[in-house]
């Protein structure tokens, strides 16, 4: 029995440990004013380079105007997320910045917010209930689609064959890629899809699932994906098969190992859908918002296509 | 008494009932090989695409080979995916050009997953916690501090020769990935079927107070065992961040569920002291070439969720057919 006590003593140092550790890290710094003004930020996960400049630049933002900002991470979990709103509006939160997990599973806290009459600015993905909210941030899902297949279909001269790796389906981006996708491919009769499957955002799940379409002898001359990761994952395995001066491959997001593929010449080009500057313009409106000032009920930001023509200016 | 027969049954040497058992599952992987060849002559019948599902097969494979003693040894081990996330980070941490040479990044994974895999032991055998429980709270662990040693996004960036260690071709034609997996097999078979070392893993399994009685120092068993599986998720982790050219604080999750499925489906009993290295072989194959050959099909992946998910039920209900029979 000693050695279970033995046991329990070092996890407990172990969870001390990390306890200090976190207690360490740099956290908000709360202002000593009366009832001073409370952000928060909830963000639908933290675990991608896309979420994670997102949230960088809105505390960046806050840190800029002197505000108290708490970044809360939903572990991509519909219901945990509407557990933080929830606290968050009982503690009295003055401002709701959020990046919803699912655009219908929010609406109660966000009804319980508008009761409470504290003001919500959704960013990158709305809701389906887009009158609750007093701005939304972000850029038409649709536009993006459309820009990257656009550029893919005039590299290709309009015809030829089209392999699409999706996100996870049902998801807000998801739903808006694909329909400016199907826009641009409505033009070109001569081209069409030989191949659409999700990969869930995933850079291994595209790398198997490019592998098993090369297998198959099936021509494929473009593959375009709804983001860089699974783009990066589809450009493995076509250069595994060494079918890289047949096949162009085109991502989303402008993540930096994409862009290095891209100044590399491998990716045939991403694009930039203003991650940084979504972020701050949310941070902004949130405190126009709390400061009296009014603010526009869609707030839009464009996307970039970058190519190696323009890489360098986006690579830090 | 079923048990302690599994045991003696060990001892015995030739064919004996069970193997009746994986050769069902024999069947039925060539059923559905044979099956995919005759939907897909062209595309999934080539040689090449043989070679694909091998290469695809392996890290899944490496993971099912440590899931498998694990699991005989009478446990389970639901940390592997994690300890694949957090060794990709951190072996592609390292693998930066210019920084440090190729013999760091690989001595860390095993480094990592193996004390991981030490400290399951620990808390199974000296904790006296439920393998289930402790596995459960390591694999939520050490994907925390996959997510924080990645800052949360990919590492990429890495050397030539770090990409080449899963991504490069013995003669031009065999993926490095198929040959680990062989050399892992190889190695893990001999010393489960041909050692005593081997033999005790079953004995454990099997009946634990049998086991201790007659000498066998139980505890120092589990900490090897569980060693065995984080090592192997290490090596794993290495290989599919090589693989991928990336190392992704989110990749390898459910990977302990794809590892678990390869066991079960080779018809290795969860309740252990049982099992066939073989089976867990097939086992991968088996789920590999599902994959494989619906994509190839170009079924949904949602379709294929179902497929697999059934395929799993019915290897289970077989073990259970099985088992029946023979007493």
């Amino acid at each position: 029995m000693k050695k279970d006590r033995v046991f329990a003593l070092v996890m407990a140092i172990v969870l001390i440990a990390a306890v200090l550790m976190a207690g360490c890290s740099p956290q908000p710094a709360a202002s000593p004013e009366p009832k001073p003004a409370k952000y928060g930020l909830f963000m639908s996960h933290m675990t991608n380079a896309f979420t994670i400049e997102l949230s960088d630049a809105v505390k960046a933002k806050a840190a800029e105007l002197g505000v108290a900002l708490t970044v809360y991470d939903g572990g991509n979990d519909a219901a945990k997320q509407l557990g933080q709103v929830e606290t968050a509006i009982n503690e009295g939160i003055s401002a709701i910045i959020i990046e919803p997990v699912s655009v219908d599973g929010i609406i109660p806290a966000i009804e319980q917010a508008k009761k409470a009459n504290i003001p919500v600015v959704t960013v990158n993905q709305n809701i389906s209930k887009p009158e609750l909210v007093t701005s939304f941030v972000g850029v038409s899902h649709v536009e993006g689609g459309s820009l990257e297949m656009t550029t893919a279909m005039e590299a290709l001269g309009g015809k030829g064959n089209i392999a699409i790796l999706d996100g996870p389906m049902g998801s807000d981006a998801q739903i808006g890629r694909d329909e400016g996708y199907s826009q641009v491919m409505a033009k070109y009769p001569d081209a069409k899809v030989v191949f659409q499957q999700t990969a869930n955002w995933k850079t291994d799940e595209a790398l198997k699932l490019v592998e098993n379409w090369l297998q198959t002898g099936t021509e494929i001359n473009a593959i375009v994906a709804e983001n860089d990761g699974m783009a990066l994952g589809a450009l493995k395995a076509v250069e595994d098969a060494k079918l890289l001066d047949k096949i162009k491959i085109y991502g989303l997001d402008a993540t930096p190992d994409a862009l290095a593929a891209v100044k590399d010449g491998r990716l045939a080009a991403t694009v930039s859908q203003s991650t940084t500057e979504q972020g701050t313009k949310a941070m902004e409106a949130a405190y126009k918002i709390v400061n009296g000032e009014k603010v526009d009920a869609q707030i839009m930001v464009g996307h970039t296509l970058i190519t190696s023509a323009n890489v360098d200016q986006f690579i830090k | 008494m079923n048990r302690l027969s599994a045991l003696t049954r060990l001892n015995k040497k030739g064919l004996d009932l069970s193997s009746l058992r994986e050769l069902g599952i024999l069947i039925a992987f060539v059923l559905i090989l044979a099956v995919l060849m005759i939907l897909s002559p062209n595309a999934f019948a080539r040689p090449s695409n043989f070679i694909n599902i091998l290469k695809q097969a392996s890290i899944n494979g490496i993971l099912a080979t440590g899931m498998m003693y694990v699991i005989i040894s009478g446990g389970i081990d639901l940390s592997v995916g994690s300890i694949v996330a957090l060794t990709g980070v951190v072996s592609a941490s390292f693998a930066h050009p210019g920084e440090y040479p190729l013999v760091v990044p690989i001595l860390l994974s095993a480094v990592i997953g193996t004390l991981i895999g030490l400290l399951n032991g620990a808390g199974v055998a000296y904790g006296s916690i439920p393998p289930f429980i402790v596995t459960l709270g390591s694999m939520t662990i050490v994907r925390g501090l996959a997510l924080i040693a990645a800052h949360g996004s990919p590492v990429f960036n890495v050397t030539k020769a770090y990409e080449a260690l899963a991504g490069g071709f013995l003669f031009d034609t065999i993926p490095h990935l198929v040959v680990y997996f062989l050399v892992v097999t190889v190695i893990c078979a001999f010393v489960l079927t041909k050692t005593v070392f081997g033999r005790r893993v079953y004995a454990i399994g099997g009946n634990e107070v049998a086991a201790r009685v007659s000498g066998i120092n139980v505890n120092r068993m589990k900490l090897a065992v569980y060693s065995l599986s984080g090592f192997l998720a290490g090596m794993a982790g290495l290989l599919l961040a090589s693989r991928t050219v990336s190392g992704n604080p989110t990749s390898g999750q459910s990977y302990e569920l794809d590892a678990i499925a390869a066991v079960i489906i080779g018809g290795v009993s969860m309740t252990g002291g049982s099992g066939k290295w073989y089976g867990t072989v097939i086992g991968a194959l088996l789920i590999a070439v599902i994959g494989n050959g619906l994509d190839i099909l170009n079924v949904s992946s949602h379709f294929q969720l179902l497929i697999k998910g059934s395929i799993i039920v019915i290897a289970v209900l077989l073990d259970i057919k099985g088992k029946a029979r023979q007493t």
